[in-house]
């Protein structure tokens, strides 16, 4: 099973994230942006730290250790020190759950992996 | 068996007191040695029993208005980081990384999430200064390192009345302990008005190749200079002499473990020498509030002819609105930093003046700090000689002046035409070079002359 | 000072003038000619020295601001005042006297904001010396707003940025 349940939909507001640890794997960050829900691995792939203590502006997650900083949908590295990309999940919402398939990327990763920019 | 191994590192070996300074500075007969403007051995005591001992100002509480400002300065020769935390209060750090040492911040003043180190990529939160995380994380992990033991080293804080202080001893005395009586005398400054104060933008800081006991002593009690050296400067900003203190009809000095405050009741003699009208106006208006406030005797102060100073090296002047600090860099010279208080009420184009009014009268440009600079120069370069070091300077001006039956607070004298601030002050500054411990500090108040 | 005025040069004439101006204006300096100084400025001088504050570059506050603390920010009456206390016997710090060299260079002369102005960009080292072994420099940019009066070429505004966020020197005892 692939699915790891993150929260309620009404758990986080706009803005909002959190650190969820699971018994599947790495510990998953998720947030709400704007109403959409985004799920992204947790650890910084810089430096141990976790991206849900850090600070959380318009799509960019800011860490909270060195300041590099990662596009949330995407989970591209934007901000120096931050140079290798976040793992990004295929996130799935339900009536009241938020759900991340693990297995699978974020629509907004593959999108960006195959644009030719 | 090494008993040191017990010590924590963090804990400053204490030097032994130096055993001639009885000789050197005798505040009973009042008489001081050069020698301590001038010996690098006194210095380095100085830095160890009164710079990391005392209650040292490091910020107002208006220069950090939000979550995460900061502002660096330095006790004595120890780097700081003062910063604004998100419960509103104010922290005090060591500029300084646990790692190896080096600077964290290299900004004046600014906002921050927290300070990385340049060197190793040590991350320190500003809220609570703790270790973040280090650039290469994982290679500590497999040293088992404990990141809870390695935050910026973090002082002792208290404010009064938007002053912050910090000291970096655990057994010092409190603030409020440290202050005493003196604090009356402060909010003359700081509490003249209901809106309480506040620093004004910036900060001028100079070099002045003297010692920093000089400048400060200058403050505690110095007034007697202000007629001689500064009347250059009163022609010019008042188109006369500084008036004739000694005629004043009532003034006096106050004086508290080594803090002190020489004052006249002429409401705005201070004040005045900024040749700015409006501010005497201001303070002739606001008068009336202040006597409902503070009384009528504190009313007759707010920017009277008077100087203030702060145990070690704090300093202001009421009515030039001056304040400063003179920062030990080595017994031959000092670096000042100099903001400017205003009620934070007062209106705009009056704050806008005493801003000019401080920049031209107390500053390095100011035409009353160029002939003062040039005085505590030239008192410590001449300590170079071995024989002058050794003159005996006096120290003695209105001894068998104290008012006994005063309802003053504090050690109270007759006139500020007088030393017994001087003598208090070092007085001080030796009971803290041969004290092993602050419990070890005598008490001299009620006995000083 | 990064505007680009290259639009905007003057005459061969007039930029001599003006370059003629500073270095006349650094003269009387050195010479102690107070008078003959102040007379080269507007009765509407702005003249600005602003402290500088050591920021980081993302910080938008600058190294400085018109409401920071300064260490010039004069009009004629503050110009006048500090003229009156070098003039005075009683100016301690002055006698012996400071010996000055004001050094101009790197001038650049562009029209003004007005009709009859001139902006004039220019380089400064002020070296004084006191007593026998006092020497201190201070080097910095200037950025001036001349302008044609009925009596001549005047000095309206100067803005004057040194690059020491602490002066390491006493103070600053000449103009700049």
């Amino acid at each position: 099973m692939s699915r790891v349940l993150l929260c309620q939909r009404d758990e986080l507001a706009p803005g909002e994230l959190k650190k969820v640890a699971h018994r599947e794997g790495d510990a998953i960050c998720v947030y709400n942006l704007g109403g959409t829900f985004y799920a992204t691995t947790d650890m910084c792939t810089h430096a141990t730290a976790s991206l849900a203590e850090g600070d959380l502006e318009d799509d960019l997650i800011t860490c909270p250790v060195h300041w590099g900083q990662f596009h949330v949908p995407s989970g591209k590295a934007v901000t120096f020190p931050c140079e290798r990309h976040l793992r990004t999940y295929k996130v799935i919402v339900t009536d009241r759950e938020v759900f991340a398939d693990i297995a699978l990327e974020a629509d907004e990763a593959l999108a960006a992996a195959n644009s030719p920019v | 068996m090494d008993n040191n191994k017990h010590i924590p590192l963090r804990t400053i070996e204490s030097t032994p007191a130096l055993g001639n300074l009885d000789r050197i500075c005798d505040m009973e007969e009042g008489r001081l040695s050069g020698k301590v403007f001038w010996d690098p051995a006194i210095y380095e005591q100085e830095l160890e029993k009164i710079f990391a001992r005392c209650w040292l100002f490091v910020a107002h509480e208006s220069q950090l208005p939000k979550s995460g400002d900061y502002l660096t300065t330095s006790m004595g020769e120890d780097e700081v980081l003062v910063v604004r935390q998100k419960d509103a209060s104010i922290k005090v750090f060591l500029n300084a990384c646990p790692h190896r040492g080096n600077k964290v911040c290299f900004a004046e003043a600014g906002n921050a999430r927290g300070f990385i180190c340049n060197y190793h990529g040590w991350s320190f939160g500003a809220d609570g200064g703790r270790l973040m995380g280090m650039h290469e994380s994982k290679c500590y992990e497999e040293s088992q390192f404990d990141k809870s033991r390695h935050g910026l080293r973090e002082a002792r804080v208290a404010s009064y009345k938007g002053l912050v202080f910090a000291t970096f001893a655990s057994d010092a005395p409190t603030l409020e302990e440290y202050l005493g009586p003196m604090t009356w005398y402060m909010d003359v400054m700081l509490d003249m008005d209901e809106g309480g104060s506040e620093f004004l933008g910036g900060c001028i800081r100079s070099t002045i190749e003297c010692n920093w006991k000089i400048a400060a002593e200058n403050f505690v009690g110095d007034i007697l200079h202000g007629g001689w050296t500064h009347d250059s400067a009163a022609k010019a900003m008042l188109g006369g002499p500084v008036a004739n203190v000694g005629e004043l009809p009532e003034s006096y000095s106050v004086n508290w473990n080594g803090h002190g405050y020489e004052f006249a009741t002429d409401v705005v003699g201070n004040a005045a020498t900024l040749g700015e009208k409006d501010i005497n106006k201001y303070l002739h208006v606001l008068r009336p509030k202040v006597a409902d406030r503070l009384g009528e005797f504190r009313s007759r102060l707010i920017g009277a002819i008077s100087s203030f100073t702060v145990f070690p090296n704090f300093s202001f002047l009421p009515g030039q609105n001056t304040v400063r600090i003179w920062q030990p860099r080595g017994p031959h010279k000092i670096e000042l930093f100099t903001w400017v208080i205003v009620n934070k009420n007062a209106p705009q184009e009056i704050k806008d003046k005493w801003r000019r009014g401080a920049m031209m009268t107390f500053s390095p440009t100011g035409v009353f700090e160029m002939d003062d600079g040039e005085n505590w120069e030239y008192c410590t370069k001449s300590s170079r000689g071995v024989v002058t070091r050794y003159q005996d300077l006096y120290v003695g001006l209105g001894m068998h002046t104290r008012l006994e039956n005063s309802e003053l607070p504090g050690n109270v004298f007759k006139g500020q035409l007088n030393e017994c601030n001087a003598r208090a002050f070092y007085q001080r500054w030796k009971d803290l070079l041969q004290a092993p411990t602050w419990a070890d500090v005598p008490d001299r108040n009620g006995t000083l002359r | 000072m990064t505007h680009e005025q290259q639009d905007s040069l003057v005459s061969v004439e007039e930029t001599r003038r003006v370059e003629q101006f500073l270095l006349r204006e650094a003269r009387l300096l050195d010479g102690e000619c107070w008078d003959a100084w102040l007379h080269g400025l507007s009765e509407a001088i702005h003249y600005w020295m602003p402290g500088i504050e050591n920021r980081r570059r993302e910080d938008k506050s600058g190294p400085y601001r018109l409401e920071h603390m300064a260490f010039f920010d004069d009009g004629m009456r503050e110009l006048k005042r500090r003229v009156a206390r070098f003039k005075q016997p009683s100016a301690w710090a002055e006698n012996p006297p400071t010996r000055n060299v004001h050094l101009i260079s790197n001038v650049e002369v562009y029209a003004g904001p007005a009709p009859g102005e001139y902006l004039a960009y220019s380089c400064f080292i002020n070296v004084r010396s006191r007593g026998l072994d006092e020497h201190h420099q201070i080097a910095g940019r200037r950025e001036d707003v001349l302008r044609l009066e009925a009596d001549g070429l005047k000095l309206l505004k100067r803005k004057i940025l040194i690059p020491n966020a602490m002066l390491l020197c006493k103070n600053i005892n000449t103009f700049l």
